[in-house]
């Protein structure tokens, strides 16, 4: 009974927040404002459940002594929401420099080591050759250098620049026409999924339930 | 006049078109092919070379907002893992959901194989934050970021991991994205370990992620609804098992979502050259007053 | 002044080095791969509360709009409402009391209860708000996507060629060709994986120096702005 029930308040939902394609109306701003806190409960649950309870909380409280060390993380994180109390809230700024130096430190690296330096890599290559036609490679090289052009502000592009800049733009609009291909198929992926809840998932569900 | 009129056409007939040419497809299959590519044939191929010494981790970086997509991949990887015998690590790291569906495809699949053991064949570790931190964390101690399962029991009593401590244990690492994640696994986890990384991403990241094929960052890409769909075909050619299972009733799959995908692309082509034919139309109207 | 600025950006100095360090030195420094082990744990830890900041941001607003009774504060109600019963449901299956046995479904199968609001609410809210999406780029590819240039008609073309190559709409209508069937597939492949590839390869590597250069200059504490004002 409750699998039929659950079936039917998805229903509801998703029909409440289609209604906002007729006009803007009470039923899609309750269920907008209900996907809010929702997601917010979602991740309330999620967080303490699978990170702050295994990683945090049980070892500190089965093993005090020997996880001391994790108060450490424990009063950081705890120290993030002094930010709300106006006369403390200067404190939160240590906690926030920690985290986020951690995460722009990987950030960096991950750019350099990560992108930059594969990315270049693999564009200095033989130019006669390639995958799939021989000319390939020349042509990854050509667009590479040419877009790298387009994106360079500093100077003004006359002279040699302009053509190459223009190719360059030619590169970027291929691109984006691709990503825009993709776009429309991605966008159309996610409706093909509701519809097939609303009109298989859900009869399917009712018609079990009713024995049909 | 006309023409104005059928430019400023009310948008929400647009809107039903679309869910028109959305809805009958689902309702009448109609069953069009599927011609597989160099990305996905590559992952395939890939994954065929593993045995049951093997390890694969498949990553759940994605959450509700692209299950159409994502979780018709998932689940043919599983179904290709689990049909080779080849052990899975299933772990999330997308907060919005990520958990969840890695929770359900892993039920899903795992019903189909009956003779898996859970702590032997594979394992839920669950979802944990700091996306980066972790998975670099994994690359020296799995059990340093996963203490426990999803269902609460140590690593220590898990027999599978204690033989998968951190990447080097682990012979493909697969992530099914809907963000940047995936290209995290690229960039940093096979930047830094060499571990070989695949993504099955949304299609709306598939564009950029050919740059990081085309480099070895990723040794295969699945793209979208019909990436998904391509390994599928691959997936039911190779094991014809599993065609049972794809064939079901009211079973969502990618191939059978490619019907509505085929009609809805269809739909916007003429849109677009509907559009642009009025739009010439007026132009060429205007310029003819004007020069009169 | 000290503990308000200097010490965050000396901190922001030091804990900005360790990923970089312990990217090249992993188990050959001991003391590094100490570090590195501990801090990546903490990283873990600290993610999942500063995740849930943006909860307290939330519920503050909206009680303040429910006390103030702005325009739209029923909608408050309900988002605190669902915001409190899921968090509440959450918490209890990780304590796991009385039939809040997880977040998933229970060993025999059943349902607890944060999987029964995860399947039956966030699941559909968020995929339904998520596929709105489809319909409004439909709508804007008839009313806005205008060939008004070479550059556009560059983008459109290449669009075309992925929309019709990535169904099997390419295949039937080039099909009375010679090697027709395969002809639209293998150029659609083509064009993502060499010129697409290559405008995104040039993106990719511009926005990754500007990124890096970004982080160098919060590390060295030139960027200061993610510390707020000084007030």
């Amino acid at each position: 009974m409750s699998d039929l029930i659950g079936v039917w308040v998805g229903a509801l939902m998703t029909l409440c927040i289609f209604s906002f394609l007729y006009k803007d109306n009470h039923f899609f701003r309750f269920a907008e404002s209900l996907f809010a806190g929702v997601s917010l409960g979602y991740y309330i649950g999620i967080v303490s459940v699978q990170t702050l309870t295994p990683n945090l909380i049980t070892p500190l409280r089965t093993d005090f002594s020997n996880h001391l060390h994790l108060l450490i993380p424990l009063i950081i994180g705890l120290n993030l929401y002094t930010r709300y109390i106006p006369k403390i809230a200067w404190m939160a700024r240590i906690s926030l420099a920690i985290y986020i130096a951690y995460y722009v430190g990987i950030n960096m690296v991950q750019k350099l080591q990560g992108e930059v330096v594969p990315q270049v890599g693999s564009t200095i290559m033989n130019p006669i050759g390639g995958r799939i036609t021989p000319i390939d490679n020349l042509i990854m090289i050509i667009g590479v250098l040419s877009v790298l052009v387009y994106f360079y502000f500093s100077i003004e592009h006359k002279g040699v620049l302009k053509p190459v800049s223009r190719v360059g733009i030619w590169f970027l609009m291929l691109g984006f026409g691709a990503a825009f291909g993709y776009t429309v198929m991605g966008r159309v992926s996610l409706l093909i999924g509701r519809m097939n809840y609303l009109f298989i998932d859900v009869i399917r569900v009712t018609s079990q339930h009713f024995g049909n | 006049m006309i023409l104005e009129k059928l430019v400023n056409i009310d948008r929400r007939i647009v809107y039903l078109l679309i869910a028109v040419g959305t809805i009958i497809p689902i309702l009448i299959p109609i069953g069009f092919p599927v011609s597989t590519t160099p990305p996905v044939e590559s992952l395939f191929d890939k994954v065929e070379s593993l045995n049951s010494e093997d390890v694969v981790l498949i990553s759940f970086d994605y959450g509700p907002t692209t299950a159409p997509e994502n979780d018709p991949m998932a689940e043919a990887m599983l179904r290709h893992c689990f049909s080779r015998n080849i052990k899975v690590v299933v772990i999330a790291l997308f907060p919005i959901g990520g958990v969840t569906m890695a929770g359900e495809a892993v039920a899903t699949v795992t019903a189909e194989f009956p003779n898996l053991t859970n702590g032997v064949d594979y394992v839920l570790l669950g979802y944990k934050d700091g996306a980066q931190a972790a998975m670099k964390q994994m690359g020296v101690d799995i059990a340093g970021v996963f203490p426990s399962d999803q269902y609460g029991t140590s690593l220590a009593d898990l027999p599978l991991m204690q033989t998968v401590r951190n990447y080097d244990d682990v012979d493909l690492i697969v992530s099914f994205a809907t963000g940047v994640i995936g290209e995290w696994w690229a960039n940093l986890i096979n930047a830094q370990f060499g571990t070989p990384v695949a993504v099955g991403c949304t299609a709306v990241s598939a564009p950029k992620y050919y740059a990081f094929l085309d480099s070895g960052q990723m040794i295969g890409l699945l793209g979208g609804l019909k990436g998904a769909s391509e390994y599928e075909k691959l997936l039911t050619t190779s094991y014809p098992a599993l065609n049972e299972v794809y064939n079901r009733a009211g079973t969502y799959t990618a191939t059978k979502g490619m019907d509505a995908q085929t009609v809805d692309h269809a739909l916007i082509m003429i849109f677009i050259l509907f559009g642009n034919t009025i739009y010439f139309l007026i132009k060429r109207r205007e310029k003819k007053l004007e020069e009169a | 002044m000290f503990w308000k600025i200097r010490l965050p950006l000396i901190l922001t100095f030091f804990v900005g080095l360790v990923p970089i360090v312990t990217f090249f030195l992993t188990t050959r420094v001991p003391g590094v791969s100490f570090i590195r082990d501990h801090v990546e744990q903490y990283m873990v830890i600290i993610a999942g509360f500063a995740l849930l900041l943006g909860v307290v941001n939330v519920v503050q607003g909206n009680i303040k709009k429910i006390e103030q009774r702005k325009p739209g504060w029923p909608f408050s109600i309900s988002l605190l409402a669902g915001l409190i019963t899921m968090g509440v449901f959450g918490i209890l299956s990780g304590m796991k009391v009385g039939p809040f046995q997880g977040i998933l479904a229970a060993p025999d199968g059943s349902m607890t209860p944060f999987y029964w609001m995860t399947k039956n609410l966030f699941n559909p809210l968020q995929a339904a708000m998520f596929s709105l999406l489809a319909f409004y780029i439909a709508s804007a590819a008839f009313r806005a996507f205008r060939v008004r240039n070479i550059d556009a008609t560059i983008l459109i073309v290449a669009a075309f060629f992925v929309m019709l190559g990535r169904t099997p709409m390419g295949e039937y209508i080039f099909g009375w060709l010679p090697g027709g069937e395969t002809w639209m597939p293998k150029m659609t492949d083509w064009i993502m994986a060499v010129p697409n590839a290559a405008a995104q390869r040039g993106i990719i590597i511009g926005a990754a120096l500007g990124a890096a250069s970004l982080s160098l200059r919060v590390i060295l504490g030139i960027e200061r702005s993610y510390l707020g004002s000084d007030k």
